[in-house]
């Protein structure tokens, strides 16, 4: 138990998908501007990469790693995390209609995020059993979608500031994602003991 | 940038996400709208190298997108207006559509584990778990749209050069 807790912690403090591997950045950047989007952006992620790096762990603990297929492992992971993009968007209509109405924007943009593919194939250097590839694929995701609402909510507050124009826009919001990186980088000394 | 809100500001009004959306089709009393804005990034400034640009901006996707207005404004068909939801509407939503799935799916992975300790029994229980979830999120997105939560309202018509980008 401990070990999973551990692994969580890990995933989605210490080792951050966008402040640590640097992954997501395009979303990190572009769908942070209103805290209502990076919070609809972060769930439906969150959801895909733990739907689709369970799937990921399937196919290669059943079909790539038996059959001696790894070099096919990219492609095979990008197919996949599309399967699971479109099945996703298939169940939310199905469920709800005018849920899908609302929310099915984020969806498309999650195909062309790095970060679930990164983070399947950061599973398959971790050799975990399917539990532990599930927790740490859901850990790094609320990671991701943590960061994303902490960042909204810092480019809310900007929005009302008086920044020069020479930084308004994209360059404040680098050197406050270097900031936020820099404080995540605290997290790398926490100790168990 | 570098403006304060002014004092005439109403922060206690429920904040709303506010969109645009085109008038498609007028029948009786209610319009059908599809929405203009064509991605979550409200097309940034380096749209040309995005990853993201095209993708949920064709024709057929928006169409799937459409959604209908009470037309109490006498909207007519090609008019643009700025249309609504609560910023709260869009939280439930995510929550009813994403977490409780995921919620459920975890529990019983969980549990599955701590019980009998095999991949493919965590991996069954799991995928039980995961249409429990979709089930529920279906009672929980029935109660929203009761409620009249998931349905957009109409604000008030475009200006001319008004563009998705309303910050």
């Amino acid at each position: 138990m401990k070990e999973y807790i551990l692994l969580m912690i890990s995933a989605a403090l210490v080792n951050n998908v966008i402040l640590a591997r640097f992954l997501g950045l395009c979303s990190f950047m572009g769908v942070t501007t209103r805290i209502d989007t990076a919070v609809g952006m972060g769930m439906a992620t969150t959801f895909v990469i733990t739907v689709s790096s369970m799937a990921d762990w399937v196919v290669e603990a059943y079909l790539l790693q038996p059959y001696g297929l790894g070099y096919l492992r990219t492609v095979t992971f990008i197919l996949v995390i599309a399967a699971a993009v479109q099945f996703t968007e298939m169940i939310v209509k199905k469920v709800s209609p005018p849920l899908f109405q609302m929310l099915g924007i984020y969806l498309p943009l999650i195909t062309t995020n790095c970060a679930v593919l990164g983070v399947a194939l950061l599973l398959v250097e971790g050799r975990m059993n399917f539990i532990g590839a599930t927790l740490f694929a859901f850990a790094s995701s609320i990671g991701y979608s943590m960061v994303m609402v902490i960042f909204a909510g810092l480019r809310e507050r900007m929005a009302l500031a008086d920044i020069p124009r020479l930084f308004a826009g994209p360059p404040i919001g680098f050197i406050v994602a270097s900031l936020l990186a820099l404080a995540f980088m605290g997290f790398s000394g926490m100790s168990t003991s | 940038m570098g403006e304060f809100a002014d004092s005439t500001t109403d922060f206690s009004a429920p904040a709303m996400v506010e969109g645009i959306a085109q008038v498609v089709a007028v029948e009786g009393n209610m319009a059908w709208l599809v929405p203009e804005q064509t991605s979550s990034c409200g097309a940034c400034a380096s749209a040309s190298a995005c990853g993201a640009k095209g993708i949920g901006t064709t024709a057929s996707r928006l169409e799937l997108r459409r959604f209908q207005l009470v037309n109490n404004s006498n909207l007519a068909v090609g008019e643009r207006v700025i249309v609504g939801i609560r910023e709260n509407a869009l939280l439930r939503a995510s929550i009813t559509a994403y977490v409780i799935p995921l919620t459920t799916l975890l529990t019983a992975g969980a549990l599955a584990q701590w019980a009998i300790g095999r991949d493919v029994v965590t991996m069954a229980a799991m995928f039980a778990g995961l249409a429990l979830g979709l089930w529920f999120a279906r009672i929980g997105a029935g109660r929203l749209l009761v409620r009249g939560d998931l349905a957009p309202r109409f604000l008030r018509r475009a200006s001319a050069g008004e563009t998705c980008n309303l910050e």
